[in-house]
Order: C-alpha cells, then sequence, then structure tokens
C-alpha cells in the first residue's frame, strides 16, 4: 500500500527544492516543473524499481523526462532519493555543476537519459524497452513528456514504433497542463484530443487527475498489467500547482522568483521537515 | 581495363555478421533499410537482434540513444543524408553528448554513391557536418572489404562511429583481407615527393592513375588514403607535407567541411604548403552514372593530374 501522505510531502518538498534551485541560481522552469512534481514524486518514491545504492543497475526501471526543461523537480527528487547531496541542487546551471541546465547523463547520477531539446523522450524510453526485451530484462521504462511537446513529429514516430512492435513495458505519462511556452496549448499547437491518437497507434490509454497520487498510483499498476501494448498516461495537471501565485499566469514558464516571491513560495509551501 | 565491383552495403552487412557470430551485443536498427545492404542473412540468423522501425530516421537515431545507454551496441544503416541531415541533432544531442557506443553507416556517399537517384539521395555534405560535432569518429573506407574491416576494426572506438558506404556498385580497391587502417593514413602508391594527393572512398582508383599519368610526365606523386577522417592522423599527413610541400585532396563531397577543408586547416596552422583542393566546389549534383558524374563534377584523372600540376606550380611560386 501506498503511504499517500508521504509520497504528498515527497512532492512537496521538491516544489521547495524547485522554488530554492530558481531562486538560488537565477535561473530555470518554475511552473513546468511544479505540474510534473507529483507525477515525479510517485515514480521516484513508490513506483520505480530502483536503488540509489546502484545508479547503473542493470534491472533497474528507467526513467526519461522528455520534457527536460522541467530538470530541477528530477533533480530534487534524485537527490532526496540519495543519489547526491541535497546541498547540490543549489549548483544548478552553474559552470562545473553536476547538474547542467538540462538533463545530462553522464554528469548526474541516477539520470537515466540525456533530454532537453522536446520530442526525443519517447524514442529514447522505446530503445531502453527493446534493449530490456533483447536482454529478457523485466524492467519497465517511464518517459515524461509534456503536452506542447506533441507538436514534434518525433513523438508520433516513436507513437507508431512503439504500438507496431507492442513494446509493453513503455509506459509514457503526458504532464497535461495545457500550456506551452508562448500560451495555451489550444492557441498554439492544437493536441487535443490527446487520448484518441495515441489509441489509434495502438497504445492502452489513461487520463487521470495528475496532481492525485493515488490515482497517479493506480494507473502506473494498470499500465504494468497490461502485457500486449504500450501505455499512456494522460496526466491532466496544472502548470505552477502548488503556489497560488503562478497559476494560471503562464509567465512562470521561465522566471526567476524575487526575494518577496520567494518567501511567500515558501510559507506557502510549508516547513522544510 | 577490367574492373571488379566490391558492394560495400554488402561489407558493411558482412562485417555486422563478423561480428555478431562473435558477441551477443551487437543490434541492427532498420529504418525499413534492411533491404537496402541486403541484410536478409543477417536477419534469418539473429532475428531478436534486428529492431525494423519503419521509416523513420529520428526516432530511429533515438532507440538508438536508449539501446547504447542500455550497454548493446546498435548499428543504424539508411542513407546518409537521412542520418546526418534528418536526425542530425539527434545525433548530436543524444548520441555524441552523452557518449554512446551507436554506430552510424550512411549509404550514397557522395556524387558516386548517389548517382542516377539525384540530389535528394546523393549526399555530398555528410562528413562535413560530422566533422563539426565533438566526439564522433568518422570513417570513409575504399570498398566493400575495407567496409568489412572498418565495421570490425571500429567496434570498440569510444563514442560514435559514422561510416560512409555507397551505392553497393563500389570498384574493389584493396586486396581482400586487407586491414583498415583505422586512425591512420595509408600511403597507397610512392612515385615521389613532388606532390602529395589526399583521398578517401570510391574516388582511390582514379587518384592512383592519375599517379601513374603524372609519373609518365615526370612527376612524383605520393598517394595518401585519409579513410579516417575525424580525428585526423595528423602527423602522418604531415609528415607527407614534410617532404611534397604541396597536395591535392580529392573527395567526393563538398570542397566546404570535409577532407580538404581538414587538411587546409592543418596546413594554416602548422604545416605550411600549398593545397588544391578537388570535390564539389559549392554546388549540387545531379543525375547521371558514377564515372561520368566525378568526370563531369572535377573529380576526372585528368583533373587530379593538373590538380597535381597546379599545386606544384603554387609551391614553386612560394
Amino acid at each position: 500500500m501506498a503511504d499517500i501522505a508521504y509520497l504528498e510531502d515527497c512532492a512537496r518538498h521538491i516544489r521547495r527544492d524547485v522554488v530554492e534551485m530558481v531562486y538560488r541560481t537565477g535561473d530555470g522552469h518554475p511552473s513546468p516543473s511544479f505540474s510534473v512534481a507529483d507525477i515525479i514524486a510517485a515514480l521516484y518514491f513508490h513506483c520505480m524499481r530502483i536503488d540509489p545504492d546502484r545508479p547503473n543497475w542493470e534491472d533497474r526501471d528507467r526513467f526519461v523526462l522528455s520534457k527536460g526543461h522541467a530538470c530541477p523537480a528530477l533533480y530534487s527528487a534524485l537527490a532526496r532519493k540519495g543519489y547526491y547531496s541535497v546541498d547540490e541542487l543549489t549548483t544548478l546551471r552553474y559552470l562545473h555543476t553536476n547538474l547542467q541546465g538540462h538533463p545530462y547523463q553522464p554528469k548526474t547520477v541516477g539520470l537515466d537519459a540525456t533530454t532537453g531539446s522536446l520530442g526525443n523522450g519517447v524514442s529514447i524510453g522505446l530503445g531502453m524497452a527493446l534493449a530490456g526485451r533483447i536482454h529478457h530484462k523485466d524492467y519497465r521504462v517511464y518517459v515524461v513528456t509534456g503536452d506542447g511537446e506533441l507538436g514534434e513529429g518525433l513523438i508520433w514516430e516513436a507513437a507508431m514504433g512503439a504500438g507496431h512492435l507492442k513494446v509493453s513495458n513503455l509506459t509514457v505519462i503526458i504532464d497535461n497542463n495545457n500550456y506551452q511556452s508562448g500560451g495555451t496549448v489550444e492557441e498554439i499547437s492544437g493536441p487535443y484530443p490527446i487520448a484518441e491518437k495515441w489509441a489509434a497507434f495502438g497504445w492502452d490509454t489513461q487520463t487521470v487527475d495528475g496532481h492525485d497520487i493515488s490515482k497517479i498510483i493506480e494507473a502506473v499498476e494498470h499500465a504494468r498489467r497490461v502485457e500486449d501494448r504500450p501505455s499512456v498516461i494522460i496526466a491532466k495537471t496544472t502548470k505552477g500547482q502548488g503556489l497560488s501565485f503562478m497559476v494560471g499566469d503562464n509567465s512562470w514558464h521561465k522566471r526567476v522568483y524575487t526575494d518577496e516571491e520567494y518567501t511567500q513560495a515558501m510559507m506557502e509551501l510549508g516547513g522544510a521537515t | 581495363m577490367s574492373v571488379t565491383i566490391d558492394s560495400t552495403r554488402v561489407g558493411f552487412r558482412d562485417g555486422l555478421i563478423d561480428l555478431a557470430e562473435k558477441r551477443d551485443d551487437i543490434v541492427f536498427v532498420s529504418t525499413d533499410s534492411l533491404k537496402v545492404v541486403k541484410g536478409e542473412p543477417f536477419l534469418e540468423r539473429w532475428p531478436e537482434r534486428v529492431l525494423e522501425l519503419g521509416i523513420s530516421e529520428q526516432n530511429g537515431v533515438g532507440v538508438c540513444a536508449g539501446l547504447a545507454s542500455s550497454g548493446l551496441t546498435p548499428y543504424i544503416c539508411t542513407y546518409a543524408g537521412f542520418l546526418t541531415m534528418r536526425a542530425c541533432e539527434q545525433m548530436r544531442t543524444f548520441v555524441g553528448y552523452p557518449g554512446l557506443k551507436v554506430r552510424f553507416v550512411g549509404a550514397n556517399g557522395g556524387l558516386y554513391g548517389g548517382n542516377r537517384e539525384g540530389v535528394s539521395h546523393q549526399f555530398i555534405e555528410d562528413i562535413g557536418l560530422l566533422r563539426t560535432i565533438p566526439g564522433f569518429t568518422v570513417l570513409c573506407p575504399a570498398d566493400g572489404d575495407q567496409v568489412r574491416q572498418a565495421i570490425v576494426a571500429s567496434v570498440d572506438v569510444d563514442g560514435p562511429v559514422y561510416i560512409r558506404i555507397g551505392s553497393g556498385k563500389e570498384e574493389k580497391v584493396f586486396p581482400t583481407g586487407t586491414p583498415f587502417p583505422l586512425g591512420k593514413v595509408r600511403i597507397m602508391d610512392e612515385y615521389g615527393d613532388d606532390v602529395a594527393l589526399f583521398a578517401n572512398g570510391f574516388v582511390l582508383n582514379r587518384v592512383s592513375e592519375a599517379a601513374r599519368i603524372l609519373n609518365e610526365r615526370g612527376i612524383g606523386a605520393t598517394v595518401v588514403e585519409v579513410g579516417t577522417v575525424k580525428p585526423l592522423d595528423t602527423e602522418g599527413i604531415k609528415a607527407v607535407l614534410a617532404k611534397t610541400g604541396c597536395g591535392v585532396s580529392i573527395e567526393d563531397h563538398t570542397v566546404i567541411g570535409g577532407l580538404g577543408s581538414a587538411i587546409a586547416e592543418l596546413i594554416a596552422e602548422e604545416s605550411p604548403a600549398s593545397l588544391v583542393r578537388l570535390g564539389l566546389q559549392d554546388t549540387y549534383g545531379e543525375s547521371g552514372f558514377p564515372d561520368e558524374l566525378l568526370d563531369e563534377y572535377g573529380m576526372s584523372v585528368n583533373d587530379i593530374a593538373s590538380g597535381a600540376e597546379r599545386a606544384i606550380h603554387k609551391k614553386k611560386q612560394g
């Protein structure tokens, strides 16, 4: 049984870390990191078979953050999971840091894939999943994409390929926060209907509340039981979820907190323990 | 003169079979390109090691990144430009940058490789593009067996490797079984020290013929195969230039960014010499027969010989 209160607290710590990182480093993407925080908390602190003492363990589940700009949330999860020190988080984006502006696998312990330019994660995850098939391993591969990112044609190349090959150890979670850099996804790129598109490529589809950790876990467990096709979970999320002044203000896609905003954020997000 | 054909496409396939017989990490990633390289014998023997992804090159390269990061050594082969242009970003950011051991085999290299297909299937920029990307090893073997040798020789090279192949109608250059000199230049003919002829790939036989004709004219040329364009064997090239003081580069590629550029950079920084660069002079090709195209675009035997004479003339002018 999942300890939902504990996982919600993990997500809260991730959001606090994101604020801390963006504030201290003076750069980064806060609200895309907030919308994905509950998904990352559910995966790293409950769903995934991982061992921080063995970051290269061959049987581990893999995670690919296709929307790589949300990496502050992932870096926080990896630190709090014990792959490296939490103190390292505020080195984000500084020269010689292990925490590059977008994920760079060789430098960051616990990271499974280099990502950043949008649209590439599903293919990389598909390769990892196919390697599992070749090696007769039972690990699973999780890929998180954005919804604006669905405008990239490569996503659909990978969707067709994975569906055709019936790669059932691959789960894609779409952080459907309804915004991309320039506005709402309806205004900019028109990805809807999303589930029907993936279903047409042969994927099992589910749509859940992406901020309800118990629902995320249920969906991931369902995907695990689907044996004849890949799975996609459309997680309905809110960009900036968790901070009152970020919700509904897309300027937080990439913006730095002022001293006052930082203080308010830390107050809203609660204590460090 | 009788010509023996030694298909570079089959050479790739046979190299892959050589490797798969000895190791279990070899995977062939096809973007509907298995038949292009007559890969059926590989498929029959190792069906679980062939991943057919359909016509989706960017996806293919991303899949290779995932495979390589999971301990496999994937070979992806399709037309050179569909890799180095269409999937250039994937090759750079998701394979080159993390230093993954993915092997790219680009078919229809050059006018000779693309020949009658025309410009959309003739790739004259592949080597230049990849030279700019950190960490890539870039190989341009001469014939089918050399491709086979290069595939085997480069399997354990760190980071990504690119191997240029052609249409499958290449002339034999080296005796079967001759090792591919990975990372080193190879002196093919040594008539004298008047001029060096630097070349690689499917133009080598005509370069050798030009050297023979030059010799008849009393000009001693040294023919140097530069089968590894990156990392460049700078010491090997400098040693030749120290003797000749001038050179000609001959490449079935645009003269911007490829072998000629690499040698020009070396000359400018470390080894003063005069240089003439033969290849496509910042232009596209067109449909035609392979040899006809090389002749038309400035790489005929006469072009090479007169290029050598120009290089010597420039050297004498100082």
